[in-house]
């Protein structure tokens, strides 16, 4: 009996490595043998287009005419890189795209060929126009605070916004400082920027947070709506800043409120009654 | 006629011998307690002098007791506007070195140091950081020290008096002093209770003595602002104000208080006086002039069956009017008029009199034969070679009193307000009863002479005999006649004793055992 236990064992333990290594030998063949256009179509198409113009980064029809592949393969693995050592056009672009980083994507460089020839192959998009959508309604803006502070869950289940992002906000206390302040992201990204990052993150650690709990079309609507108005009050939330004057009226204050205190109190008692007899003892030290 | 009682106190100058034994009790019994080194609830000062705390009575210094506003009164330096704008920090408070600052000596070193060439010495340390420190001043520097410049110079009572006066209390073989034992004076209108942002302080019903409840007690010290005898103290270790307690476990348990008990003079008296409590406003509000005058006729006769009526329906209790009766303050206060309360326009009607030093200004220095009376003793006995006769006696009547040593002013500055006239009253009144006792004794005095003297101060031979009687002779249930407490009937208000009765005393096994566990 103790000898058909540990067969069992045996046997399950090998089917179990085996599948798993089945899977993960898969999905390494499946990612290598991906197609450009699915690669495209999950990590590019958020923020860049084909012949359909600007969205949040540049519009990438003709790139393989314009930069070398090597140029490309690093700029899409290691981009803030190059522009913090000074490569000219990495540098031109990020400040062309409002100092916009472009996330590193963990793709190797079979990969990024991959869906470099993808885009000189594929058909140019027709141009995408910002869809110019009304103003979100008040519901809207209120269940996108509620979203971002985590007082509605999201439907999918995916994590509360101010786990990892702050907003400058009053109903909004202390959000996460892992990622950005997204208090201005509404004028760095524009409302499609925000819908399509939020539709489908392309920052790798976000990836992976709603990895399967993508957000409904209705939640991001709602937090597109929060972060503008985010956007639009934060002038309202930003305390002022004096500057110097800040230190000079305090010492000015300081010195008038001294002021009125010693007249205030100028008959206060000073010193004792018997200095007079203190001050000519002989002192021993 | 709203009648209670107080328990008040004399105080015999003319018996005082300035030897602190007093203090001494009083420390040890209440005030050898970290952060209450400084405090003497009971001190001794030499007049002239300054005091402790240095010029207590300087108010404009200190800013105590009442003053009069209109028809009113209102605390001087710690009403409720003052103490509302300065409640952070009183401005008129005495610092430790107006009091002085506590010191020990480092005694273990006398016995502990390593052998060596020079003497060891016990060095002085502060009692409140335990460091090395210089002494500056104690709580009796002034002691003995008429005509110092420092001390009796400064003294705040001189100020009413012309400069001559001033020099001439100075001059040699004039310089006098006295003691002035000072004590809590428990009030009838206390300016400490008045002042307690906190409602601390409380003045007891059944015998009126004042005191600090250290529970409620929140350390703003306008008390000390507001007495203008600067008798609360601020205990630092603590955070609360402390003052005399009239001993009031001794009282309750039939003992004297511990100054009184331990007086090497003898000058102390305690007893019941009762009181109108209507009156008490109008009597702190009165002229000044008019204050002291007030405040004894607010002391009622407790012999008068109004009083005793009323005193009983205010639920006064039997022994304690019988105590009343028989008060040694009562006599010296209100009978014979012979004492006075110590500075009485501070308004707070205090309830301690003091009965006036003759001595100091009754003593001339005249030239005499003494070879006679020195021929006549034996020649072991000791006897004095020079000619001076240190005479107590006078031709004319009351004729030192008016050429006095110190001036009445300097005495109605202490005791009445500066009307002389009270205080000449007093000492006249104790001449008589002097020169009465020496015709008696010594009977070198003319009848005549004596029926004078008493006659011009209203007094009898029979009433000159009770005032010798209680100043010279008394015995200790003379001089304390305290009314029975009655802590029976009070705890059996809170408590029906019946419950624990059976048990270790009255709730003793019980309380015992909420504190253990």
């Amino acid at each position: 009996m103790r000898q058909s236990c540990s067969d069992v064992i045996l046997v399950t333990a090998v089917f179990v490595l085996g599948s798993v290594s089945g899977l993960a030998a898969q999905d390494q063949t499946e990612r290598v043998a991906g197609s450009g256009q699915e690669l495209f179509q999950t990590r590019c198409a958020v923020c860049h287009t084909i012949g359909g113009g600007r969205l949040v980064g540049p519009d990438l029809e003709g790139v393989d005419e314009r930069r070398s592949e090597e140029w490309i393969i690093a700029f899409v693995q290691h981009s803030q890189q190059m522009v913090a050592a000074g490569d000219p056009d990495a540098v031109a672009i990020f400040e062309q795209y409002s100092q916009i980083m472009m996330p590193d994507q963990a793709l190797y460089d079979e990969e990024i060929r991959g869906i470099i020839e993808y885009i000189r192959t594929a058909e140019p998009t027709a141009p995408v126009q910002p869809v110019a959508l009304g103003e979100p309604t008040e519901e809207q803006i209120l269940l996108g605070q509620q979203l971002f502070q985590g007082r509605a869950r999201f439907a999918n289940g995916g994590p509360t916004c101010n786990s990892c992002h702050e907003v400058t906000h009053e109903a909004v206390l202390g959000g996460g400082l892992l990622a950005r302040d997204l208090t201005a992201v509404h004028s760095r990204l524009g409302a499609p920027g925000v819908k399509a990052i939020l539709g489908s993150p392309p920052f790798p650690l976000m990836q992976r947070a709603y990895q399967d709990k993508p957000l409904t079309d209705e939640e991001v609507i709602a937090l597109a709506g929060f972060l503008q108005q985010a956007d639009a009050e934060q002038a309202l939330h930003q305390p002022r800043d004096y500057g110097r004057n800040l230190l000079f009226a305090g010492v000015v204050g300081t010195v008038i409120l001294l002021g009125l205190y010693a007249s205030f109190w100028s008959g206060r008692l000073k010193g004792s009654v018997n200095q007079s007899i203190y001050d000519r003892q002989v002192k021993s030290t | 006629m709203d009648v209670r009682s107080q328990i008040s106190m004399v105080f015999h100058l003319d018996k005082c011998i300035g030897c602190h034994t007093c203090s001494i009790a009083c420390k040890n019994i209440w005030t050898d307690r970290k952060g209450a080194e400084y405090m003497w609830w009971n001190n001794v000062e030499t007049k002239p002098g300054t005091g402790y705390p240095g010029k207590w009575e300087d108010q404009r210094i200190y800013k105590g007791g009442w003053e009069k506003k209109g028809d009113g009164i209102d605390l001087k330096g710690a009403g409720k506007p003052q103490s509302l704008t300065n409640i952070f920090h009183n401005p008129h408070m005495p610092v430790i070195d107006d009091y002085y600052e506590p010191f020990t000596y480092k005694y273990l070193d006398l016995i502990e140091s390593p052998a060596g060439d020079d003497q060891p010495t016990a060095r002085p340390i502060s009692m409140i950081t335990g460091e090395p420190m210089d002494i500056k001043m104690g709580p009796n520097w002034d002691d003995d020290l008429s005509g110092t410049p420092d001390y009796a110079r400064k003294d705040p009572n001189l100020e009413k008096l012309s400069p001559a006066e001033q020099e001439a209390m100075f001059q040699m073989e004039r310089m006098a002093f006295f003691y002035l034992p000072r004590i809590c004076n428990h009030c009838l209108n206390p300016a400490c209770v008045a002042s307690c942002p906190s409602g601390a302080i409380y003045k007891r019903g059944e015998d009126g003595v004042v005191l600090i409840n250290q529970s409620v007690c929140r350390a703003w010290r306008m008390c000390v602002t507001a007495c203008p005898y600067k008798k609360s103290y601020y205990n630092w270790n603590t955070g609360k104000s402390e003052k005399c307690i009239l001993c009031y476990p001794r009282i309750e348990a039939g003992h004297a208080p511990a100054c009184m008990h331990s007086c090497v003079g003898r000058i102390r008296y305690l007893g019941v006086l009762l009181y109108d409590a209507d009156r008490i406003e109008d009597v702190a509000s009165a002229d000044e002039a008019e204050v002291v005058s007030r405040q004894m006729d607010m002391i009622l006769d407790p012999f008068d069956p109004p009083v005793i009526e009323a005193a009983k329906q205010n639920g006064i209790a039997d022994s304690t009017i019988d105590a009343a009766q028989y008060s040694p303050t009562y006599k010296f206060v209100k009978r014979w008029n012979l004492a006075l309360p110590l500075h009485p326009e501070f308004r707070t009607l205090p309830m301690l009199f003091y009965v006036p030093p003759l001595l100091p200004v009754m003593a001339s220095v005249t030239k005499a034969d003494n070879t006679a009376q020195s021929a006549g003793m034996n020649p072991i006995a000791k006897h004095w070679p020079d000619s001076w006769l240190y005479d107590t006696s006078t031709a004319a009547l009351f004729g030192t009193i008016d050429e006095a040593r110190f001036p009445l002013q300097y005495m109605a500055n202490l005791f009445s307000a500066g009307d002389t006239a009270k205080v000449g009253d007093r000492l006249k009144k104790l001449m008589a009863v002097r020169l009465h006792r020496r015709r008696v004794t010594v009977g070198d005095v003319a009848e005549d002479t004596v029926s004078e003297a008493l006659a011009t101060t209203g007094l009898t031979p029979q009433t000159a005999d009770d005032i010798y009687y209680l100043t010279s002779l008394a015995q200790f249930d003379d001089r304390f006649v305290i009314p029975a407490a009655h802590r029976e009937q009070a705890l059996e208000m809170m408590e029906f004793a019946g419950d624990v009765k059976g048990n270790t005393g009255f709730g003793f096994k019980n309380a015992t055992a909420e504190r253990g566990s």
